[in-house]
């Protein structure tokens, strides 16, 4: 009985540093200037603010991520993003299952409070979030998306929850 | 098992202070964790 207690704590010592490791990187990550890949970074400070008119965002669709921070919490990530029709998305797949919702906290942060900044080949843009649940336009949306990235975002996936679509829209 | 203790003890702080400190590192266990999460949530 001794010996498989012991292979049951030196199993779970073992485990412990690959735990430490993620835990480290990811407070680590939470003061940098913004995101690296899956952890939330901290804000994203540096960077011009931009103001003016409302940017063409095609450029968007040559740029594989971009980074976005919430006002509300105060943390940034890396995320994917596409203009259509002159708008800009972004979304967040596998929220439907738990381990999906666990991973990805921010859409629900954003339904909550959609204020963002966004930055963008080092611009940062603030933006509002709000969250489309259905709708003709998702047809060409999904579709932009899967031409851009391996995605396989529907518009069925979209109106049942697996998948969060956000519109960036101006903030008011 | 008490000079197990120690050494695991020691290995948790090494990891904290490579992750932590060592320019790189913590850039190799996100890309490693993204990798187990992204299966893990497909």
């Amino acid at each position: 009985m001794n010996v498989i207690k012991n292979a049951i704590i030196i199993v779970i010592c073992i485990l412990l540093i690959p735990v430490t490791a993620v835990a480290t990187a990811a407070v680590k990550a939470r003061f940098a200037d913004g995101p690296n890949r899956v952890f939330s970074g901290g804000p994203l400070v540096s960077g011009e603010l931009y103001a003016g008119a409302e940017p063409d965002w095609s450029f968007v669709n040559s740029l594989p991520t971009i980074e976005m921070q919430l006002l509300d919490p105060l943390l940034s990530r890396r995320i994917w993003t596409v203009e259509h029709q002159d708008k800009l998305y972004v979304w967040s797949g596998y929220m439907g299952n738990v381990v999906g919702r666990l991973w990805k906290r921010w859409p629900v942060q954003a339904e909550r409070d959609g204020r963002a900044v966004l930055r963008i080949d080092g611009v940062r843009y603030e933006r509002q979030l709000r969250r489309i649940r259905s709708g003709d336009s998702l047809d060409g949306i999904a579709a932009a998306i899967t031409a851009k990235y391996p995605s396989q975002t529907t518009r069925e996936s979209i109106e049942s929850g697996d998948v969060w679509l956000f519109e960036a829209g101006p903030r008011n | 098992m008490k000079t197990f203790y120690w050494l695991i003890a020691f290995s948790l702080v090494l990891t904290v202070l490579v992750v932590a400190l060592v320019p790189g590192a913590d850039d190799t266990v996100e890309r490693i964790f993204q990798q187990y999460l992204g299966r893990a949530a497909r």
